[in-house]
């Protein structure tokens, strides 16, 4: 026993637990300095600039307009995925172009691991140039004062679409070590897009909404521009597209694993449960997308959607007076305020003091279009005391407008807003009204300014587009308007008072006009 | 150990060797072309190359048209273009660098002939596979877009080095298809100007043109004597 306590006492070695996340941390910050992404990024800056910034400053100061190119449509992946894909794919294939494959592959750390601190370098510098760039352009957005909250579910969605290229890249490139993977990977990447594109404009519903180029129920529709402003974004597509591109990365960078050479057997068996856990999780985004419907405020996802995401945003309104009355929007559109007032204060004068006109105009959120019944009014008129509820996310703001002919004309946006007041005044709803509500119609709007000639154009426009085909002013309807029109103000205004009721359920005929 | 296979050094002040016949001059420039297209991996770019006409015959034979504008319809094919002058300019990669360039006297012939050839071979392929019909603007098109594209493509390998020339096509892809949706109209953008417009066929030549003067008096950009992405 004696001499068991005079032994010596043996320390036991530390582990060398501690030093692997330093080792690993040199690996990576050597991969960081010694990676060729940031030479492409010059390139990605320039283009990000021409094809994501530059169309969208075309567009209204409002973000579901300004975000529906670059953001809705995907040309923020389309501009850095296939580069990044390229990229990734010639740092993925350097061990073997330089034939260092067999020199890596007995080095005390698993191939694999040494592999993924490549693959984490080049994504390190993709996904941050892309927040950079994204984060730049928001930043500007600001400053020119852009209506609304930035879709930032739809960043994440692009900087993880980033990661998954340069997974899948990464991938190409250790498979095949060659000087062609990268323009190999990167035209994939381009093929792919292209082809996410072809299927994204056909499915409005279903799988097909998983594609990160389909902007069907998110960006598209009459209320893209009230996204972000009534309410907020809602993340369950966002969440969906997350997962899948996600999945992808996951098994893109399992499959970099299975090779022998990549490490000892439990590390391929490892793997192997990598790839098949991206795969997995792949489909059940694309199962979660299946299950998606088109709601109000734009596409929900049972298994993902929070109640949360169901509450409208808050705001202090902006308010303006149109002929006495007071008319308040949401502060994102408070620059077209004036124009609002402006256009409504003529009709607004013409039906002052009647039984049923309103007392206060509001702005309520343009809703996503549910089906059926065509798209909804611009104007609606209800409530006790009656309220003009203004839908303004469905027209075309006065402006820029990217995606029209040309800028939106003031007197355009004027024109369209009497129109939608006089149609909802004499209760037409969303059909075309009878035609005694039609001619009380084209009475208004001549006292609002626009003159009988010009109506048919007007109306056309608004029923098939800018440039429709119209007739001339004639006939029964435009007669007995005419005949309304020629009537002194004060009995016009008295034979409105007596009959609006009647008008509004439909009951007048022509003949009882006056 | 033996002596088999060991030559018996030439005797100082023997005379050098006489020079070779036309036949032995030719069969060394044969070798020289051989090994330049090998170190390049012509090979494989003609593998390539072919595949990439077969995928245009597919598109076209298929409808893989994308809905839309002349955007969206032009989209697959030029992608299939661009494909091909990436191709073209990775070509002009090469792993030598400066001993060869020593070395190498006939190298700038070698690289005008290899990017020259391989453009021919490109627009070869891709005319075979344009024959199932439907190419937007027709063979004419082709021509052009394909040798501005490959143009652009052997510029970006002289500015980036060749292992990165497929990005110039890759980015003018983009701009194309920007210029297409916006409804663009300057001859820069050949792709969006029809197929018998003097002024794109102009700028598409002017470019391919800049692009081989480069690539053979310069060569494309080295890691050993440039830095670049590529090293």
């Amino acid at each position: 026993m004696t001499a068991a306590t005079a032994a010596p006492v043996r320390h036991r070695t530390p582990r060398a637990t501690s030093a692997i996340p330093l080792n690993a941390a040199r690996l990576l910050r050597i991969e960081l300095r010694r990676n060729a992404m940031p030479w492409i990024l010059p390139l990605i800056a320039a283009l990000f600039w021409f094809d994501s910034y530059r169309p969208s400053t075309g567009t209204a100061q409002l973000y579901g307009l300004r975000t529906f190119w670059n953001m809705g449509q995907g040309h923020t992946i389309i501009d850095f995925g296939p580069f990044v894909a390229g990229v990734a794919a010639w740092m993925g294939s350097r061990d073997g172009r330089r034939g260092l494959a067999d020199l890596v592959t007995v080095t005390a750390r698993p191939r694999w691991a040494a592999q993924l601190a490549t693959w984490a370098a080049t994504t390190i510098w993709a996904v941050a140039a892309y927040l950079v760039f994204v984060g730049v352009m928001f930043a500007w957005y600001a400053h020119q004062s852009v209506g609304g909250t930035p879709p930032w579910w739809w960043v994440a969605v692009g900087a993880t679409a980033v990661t998954a290229f340069s997974a899948v890249g990464f991938a190409i490139g250790a498979y095949w070590p060659s000087r062609f993977a990268a323009p190999v990977a990167a035209f994939i990447g381009f093929l792919a897009m292209a082809l996410s594109s072809q299927t994204g404009f056909n499915y409005t519903s279903g799988w097909g909404l998983i594609l990160p180029t389909n902007s069907n129920g998110t960006f598209d529709g009459n209320a893209q521009a009230d996204s972000g402003i009534f309410y907020p974004w809602l993340p369950d597509l966002p969440i969906a597209r997350i997962i899948f591109l996600a999945g992808i990365a996951v098994a893109a960078l399992g499959l970099t694993g299975l090779p022998a050479r990549a490490g000892g057997p439990w590390l391929r068996r490892a793997a192997t449960v990598v790839t098949l856990a991206g795969v997995a999780l792949a489909g059940t985004a694309v199962g979660l997308a299946d299950t998606a419907r088109l709601s109000a405020h734009g596409m929900v996802i049972p298994a993902l959607h929070g109640a949360a995401n169901d509450e409208p945003i808050a705001y202090t309104p902006a308010c303006g007076r149109a002929a006495g009355m007071p008319v308040c929007l949401n502060p994102a559109y408070r620059r077209w305020l004036p124009d609002v007032t402006a256009a409504l204060a003529p009709a607004l004068a013409e039906v002052a003091g009647l039984p049923g006109a309103p007392v206060h105009a509001i702005q309520v959120a343009a809703a996503y279009p549910s089906g059926g019944s065509g798209p909804p009014q611009v104007i609606t008129l209800g409530g006790h005391p009656p309220v003009l509820r203004l839908s303004l996310g469905q027209l075309d703001m006065p402006g820029p407008c990217g995606f029209c002919g040309g800028p939106i004309a003031t007197e355009l946006f004027t024109e369209q807003l009497r129109l939608a007041f006089a149609h909802a005044f004499v209760g037409m709803g969303n059909g075309s009204g009878s035609p005694v509500q039609q001619a009380v119609q084209a009475a208004l709007l001549r006292g609002a300014g626009i003159p009988f000639a010009a109506q048919p154009r007007l109306l056309a426009a608004a029923k098939n587009g800018p440039g429709a085909a119209a007739g001339p002013a004639t006939g029964p309807v435009y007669a007995a308007a005419r005949g309304l029109a020629t009537l002194p103000a004060a009995a016009g205004h008295a034979w409105l008072a007596a009959h609006l009721a009647a008008l509004r359920a439909g009951r007048l005929t022509l003949k009882e006009l006056p | 150990m033996t002596t088999a296979g060991l030559h018996r050094p030439v005797p100082e002040g023997a005379p050098p060797p006489v020079a070779g016949t036309r036949r032995d001059r030719a069969a060394t420039g044969w070798r020289l072309a051989r090994l330049y297209l090998v170190s390049r991996r012509v090979p494989m770019a003609l593998a390539l190359l072919a595949g990439l006409g077969v995928l245009l015959w597919a598109a076209l034979h298929w409808h893989w048209n994308i809905a839309g504008g002349a955007a969206a319809r032009q989209f697959i094919p030029l992608t299939i273009q661009t494909g091909a002058a990436a191709v073209i300019a990775v070509t002009t990669y090469g792993p030598f660098g400066e001993p060869e360039r020593a070395a190498g006297r006939w190298l700038p012939w070698l690289r005008l002939g290899a990017a020259v050839a391989l453009t021919a071979v490109a627009f070869g392929a891709l005319a075979a596979g344009a024959v199932a019909g439907g190419m937007p603007g027709g063979t004419l098109a082709l021509l052009r877009n394909l040798g501005g594209m490959a143009g652009i493509g052997l510029l970006s390998a002289a500015v980036l080095g060749g292992a990165f020339g497929w990005t110039g096509p890759m980015a003018y892809l983009l701009i194309t298809e920007g210029a297409l949706a916006h409804g663009s109209t300057t001859p820069w953008v050949w792709p969006a100007r029809p197929p018998h417009d003097r002024g794109g066929a102009i700028c598409a030549c002017l470019v391919l043109a800049a692009g081989l003067v480069l690539i053979t008096v310069r060569g494309p950009r080295e890691s050993g004597r440039d830095s670049g992405p590529a090293s």
